[in-house]
């Protein structure tokens, strides 16, 4: 996506907005070897304590010249820079400075430091805009907490295009008559449609007018701390029982036209022999479908020209993503206010 | 940049063996004919198989269960 120039909401935006949880990376990613990576308009660090399995994150960026943090050593809590040996602690402390023991360095909260949570089988890190002692909760759909009712799949990818792309697509439901008609779940629902927006108490649903439950019929979006999608898509028969196949998705930009895509894959179903057979059926042949159709999207997200969203001929099936991209500037430019307030 | 990560198989951790395509096939095929209860999902197998590995063949509900709690884990 080309960013306006001279747009500074566009720019925030870029990035991602600041103070929210955003989804990273698969728990799986991350061992005790400290893993960089790029997300948020910076470069993180992650590794996980030896002795209690706890996840820290830290900008891979050493407060003496600058290495990256990930190419040092993981004592516990702490990282010691590979460069010159420089200790921080998972909190941004400088706790030892090896070439000049007594340094103002030593003591020092030198570095920026990150909340990390996991849930779902994903990291989670609080993007503060400063360092902040306790982020908020990270407040997930109940499909992703309640394992009584809910079962789930994580599918994560990374896609060379925007982020703000990728959500687009998903705040288009649109799209599934015609670019998934060839899919085992999309071939129904009408080419025409009128949609509406209803408000919720996280958000609101963008929806078709008389149509639920024939093909991708509504989106919703919401901002619980985490700005997250939910979707559903009515399932063929032979997928059991248990309803239609919900879809939570969640999106970070990594680099500029790059995105790490979350999408959980999930079913109402309790514990029990329907909810075991779903499960080995997905491991076994319907991850694969779903596969097939995601890919469906990503090339075209990837084909798309970055400059595509400067040249656009909206209309009635597209007010969904016009009334989201309106409510994440308002956001930006509140975050904005915000520094400008502080600077001044 | 790295190469982007694409996997279309992040839920299976081995290839899938035969018998659980033929299995899968045979679920989807009861779940296709409307089956919703273990017992007729079990009298199914049964009948079109494939055969249970273990108890000569016969499929039971104590047995089908079993699969599924083990091949979902
Ligand atoms: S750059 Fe890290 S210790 Fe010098
Ligand atoms: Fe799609």
């Amino acid at each position: 996506m080309r960013t306006s120039p001279n747009d500074p909401v566009d720019a925030v935006l870029a990035e991602g907005l600041k103070n929210l949880w955003y989804p990273i990376c698969p728990s799986e990613f991350v061992g005790e070897r400290p893993v960089s990576l790029r997300r948020l308009g910076r470069k993180f660090v992650f590794w996980r304590d030896q002795t209690t399995g706890k996840l820290h994150a830290l900008e891979d960026h050493c407060p003496h010249r600058g290495a990256p943090l990930s190419m040092g050593i993981a004592l516990g809590d702490r990282i010691a820079c590979g460069y010159h040996g420089v200790q921080v602690r998972a909190d941004g402390v400088v706790t030892s400075v090896p070439g000049s023991p007594g340094c103002k360095l030593e003591g020092a909260k030198a570095t920026r430091s990150f909340h990390v949570t996991e849930a779902a089988g994903a990291i989670f890190l609080y993007n503060s805009s400063e360092n902040v002692d306790t982020p908020p909760p990270l407040v997930l759909p109940e499909e992703l907490t309640n394992d009584q009712e809910y079962s789930s799949f994580l599918c994560y990818t990374e896609w060379g295009g925007d982020y703000r792309y990728v959500i687009d697509n998903v705040m288009d439901p649109m799209h599934g008559t015609f670019l998934h008609k060839q899919s085992h779940s999309m071939a129904e629902g009408d080419a025409t449609a009128t949609f509406g927006v209803r408000e919720t108490d996280t958000g609101f649903v963008f929806e078709k007018e008389g149509q639920r439950g024939v093909n991708f019929d509504w989106t919703e979006w919401a901002d619980t701390g985490i700005h997250w999608m939910r979707l559903a898509i009515p399932y063929p028969k032979t997928g059991g029982p248990g309803g239609s196949f919900t879809i939570i998705g969640s999106y970070t930009p990594i680099v500029p036209n790059v995105a790490a895509v979350f999408h959980w894959r999930v079913r109402k179903l309790v514990p029990g022999w329907q909810r075991d057979t779903w499960r080995f059926l997905y491991r076994n042949r319907l991850e694969a479908r779903h596969w097939a159709v995601l890919e469906q999207d990503r090339v075209v997200l990837e084909l798309m020209e970055p400059d595509a969203n400067q040249r656009e001929i909206l209309y009635q099936h597209d007010m969904g993503i016009v009334r989201l991209r309106r409510h994440v500037r308002k956001l930006a430019q509140a975050q904005l206010d915000e520094q400008e307030e502080k600077a001044a | 940049m790295k190469e982007l990560y694409l996997d279309p198989h992040q839920a299976r951790r081995r290839q899938p063996t035969p018998f659980e395509d033929l299995l899968g096939d045979s679920i989807e095929r009861g779940y296709a004919a409307g089956i919703e209860d273990l017992a007729a999902m079990v009298a199914h197998l049964n009948r079109t198989g494939p055969n249970c590995p273990e108890n000569e063949g016969i499929w039971t509900e104590q047995n089908f269960q079993e699969a599924m709690a083990r091949l979902s884990a």
